[in-house]
């Protein structure tokens, strides 16, 4: 079971001049914390108008930051919004490239299709079309990194015979992710030999499930690179305390804050209807059984919020459901002070990491030789 | 934390209807045609549209509808209505600014049993092979023309209806006003999307003083059953939907 962290960078109003800095800023402070104390991953999010929610619309500078303050930890860029409109494909490719050159190799690359309305709307983006396109783009990317020149002639894009330039750093090239959050994503994912990035909190059952079947699929999957990622990455809160009854009070505010503001975004199915977005985004996971304004946010099962003790237990179910990674969300409109995130952080390392089978350094997530 | 409405509640509730209780019986009609549309609005009145109970949604959208109801407890009728996108706490709904219908009978029941501000108006909705058209005209001023462009067949399991919330008075809300949550059930027959167009928009008939459309999202019409359910909610209108909801079964 390996660790790690990843970034929404929400910014609460009020704003002034400072606010996106000091988050960003707290954000760099907590990645290099965790690379001291052994997390594997840190993974930041591309979010474009998302106001409060998240600040993120440009996370391989952020990510390039913390590449050049870690030494080891592993920057996952995730999702990239494999949408063309929203970034063209070479250039996804060619900023990759350059990330894993700086980091020395630490890439990950997170790919997806973006699920708001707010976001696919303003960039003239049709939500018909994104399957089809995130498909186009992820067969395309491992041959933009390993092909001497690249042309394409297809429905998202055309161009003729270039060499894409940087190459990365990796060889053949970075481990691939998809974010699963709409039903069947896992079997597309699998059947491409692509790494489960899981997006959905909690839900232990029917995570069961889904993983079980992702696992039966990858073995038989026809790859879109030169290796499969047959790894399951999850995502989980994360706000460790000695006493559990704080860390369980501090933790469900920091999930209810998050699921409150997840809640408010225009998903691409509520504004338009379409089937190539079967779910609301985050929001049914939220929110499965609540019809009342009145209703909390619910707390899903398997949150990695309290003491120690409790946290491992947590973990220990996600083990055996099939998890590999966790990576943990630890604010949200920076509910939690600076001082208890990096707190939650050190106890969690010197108590919860030990009890986990863990490596010397973080490695890629490429586990087997592909091609088809 | 996300915006809240700031809308003044008290001169609306002057002309909200009031609540005979919240014992309402539930309507539920068959081969119901609904047009639907979708349009994002200026984001200038994104807080100003909504009750202080109610969340702007981001980008800010404007649902324009009109129905036709073959049949119900008070004969059929036709009912335009307009709202503005908002949450409720954590859930997608719609705030209605107005609505219309051709049958005074239906204006008094649905304002009476839902809260609805409902208007006598003519109210039409005409389905042609190249656009579907909804109109509402008061005292021969056309308000409204709303129209879905190039119907195209898809799923009704793909379109999401956002429930309403209708503000009302009630005996027991302390002249604060209530937000009524009408949250029928769709079973939908028949379902397309298209373009949207909006060709007359007349604010002012629509307690609708400051929104402009900016960006045309979608338009569906559909087949269905629906109807009025009974209320299982209410809101008021002056508190944070999280805090200030009343569960009524």
């Amino acid at each position: 079971m390996k660790f790690g962290i990843f970034y929404e960078i929400s910014v609460p109003r009020p704003w002034d001049p400072e606010s996106e800095r000091t988050v960003y800023e707290r954000a760099l402070e907590q990645v290099r914390l965790a690379d001291e104390l052994g997390f594997d991953q840190v993974w930041a999010v591309e979010h474009h108008f998302l106001e409060e929610y998240s600040h993120c619309s440009s996370p391989e500078i952020f990510l390039t930051a913390c590449a050049v303050q870690t030494k080891r930890i592993r920057v996952g860029h995730g999702i990239v919004v494999c949408v063309p409109q929203i970034n063209h494909p070479v250039r996804i490719a060619e900023r990759a490239a350059t990330l894993d050159i700086i980091s020395g190799g630490r890439l990950e690359m997170g790919t997806g299709r973006s699920a708001t309305w707010t976001e696919l709307g303003a960039f003239c983006a049709n939500p018909d079309d994104t399957k089809k396109t995130w498909d186009e783009i992820v067969r395309c990317l491992p041959k933009m990194w390993t092909q001497e020149r690249f042309s394409h002639e297809g429905a998202a894009f055309r161009m003729p015979p270039r060499a894409i330039l940087p190459r990365p750093y990796q060889k053949p090239h970075p481990p691939m992710w998809v974010a699963i959050t709409s039903p069947d994503t896992e079997i597309d994912g699998a059947d491409r030999g692509l790494g489960w990035l899981g997006l959905t909190f909690g839900g232990l059952e029917e995570q069961e499930k889904r993983i079980a079947e992702y696992r039966r699929r990858i073995k038989v999957c026809e790859p879109v690179g030169e290796v499969v990622n047959e790894q399951v990455n999850t995502v989980n809160f994360l706000y460790c305390h000695e006493d559990d009854a704080t860390g369980v009070a501090k933790g469900r505010r920091l999930q209810g804050t998050f699921g409150y503001m997840a809640a408010q975004l225009l998903s691409a199915r509520e504004a338009y209807p379409t089937p190539s977005y079967p779910a609301l985004g985050l929001l049914p996971q939220l929110r499965p059984d609540a019809d009342s304004p009145g209703d909390s946010v619910r707390v899903p099962d398997g949150l990695c919020i309290g003491s120690p003790d409790r946290i491992i237990e947590a973990i220990k179910k996600w083990e055996s459901v099939g998890a590999d990674r966790v990576n943990f969300l630890l604010n949200a409109m920076e509910v939690v002070p600076q001082e208890e995130v990096l707190a939650s952080l050190r106890l969690f390392a010197k108590e919860v990491m030990p009890k986990f089978a863990k490596t010397e350094s973080a490695e890629p997530a490429a586990v087997v030789a592909g091609g088809s | 934390m996300p915006l809240s409405g700031t809308l003044d509640v008290a001169p609306r509730l002057a002309d909200a209807p009031k609540l005979d209780n919240y014992d309402t019986e539930a309507w539920e009609i068959a081969g119901v045609e609904l047009l639907s549309l979708t349009f994002e609005i200026d984001d200038r009145q994104m807080t100003a549209a909504l009750p202080p109970a109610l969340h702007p949604t981001i980008p800010p959208v404007a649902y324009f509808s009109v129905a036709a109801y073959p049949e119900s407890p008070i004969g059929p009728f036709a009912l335009a209505q307009v709202r503005v996108g908002c949450r409720a706490s954590a859930l997608p709904r719609g705030f209605l600014l107005r609505a219309y219908s051709d049958s005074p009978a239906a204006c008094d029941a649905l304002g009476r049993r839902w809260g609805y501000q409902c208007l006598p108006a003519d109210v039409r909705l005409r389905r042609y092979h190249d656009r579907v058209v909804g109109t509402v005209a008061v005292d021969g001023r056309e308000v409204l023309r709303a129209s879905l462009l190039d119907p195209q067949p898809i799923s009704g399991g793909s379109i999401f209806h956002v429930s309403t919330m209708n503000l009302a008075r009630a005996d027991d809300d302390g002249g604060r006003g209530v937000l009524v949550q009408v949250d029928p059930a769709y079973t939908f027959h028949r379902a397309e999307r298209g373009a949207p167009e909006v060709a007359t928009f007349e604010r002012d008939a629509w307690n609708a003083e400051g929104i402009e459309l900016v960006w045309p999202v979608t338009a569906t019409f559909v087949r269905c059953d629906t109807g009025f359910p009974r209320i299982r909610y209410v809101l008021d209108a002056q508190q944070p939907a999280r805090t200030g909801t009343r569960k009524l079964r």
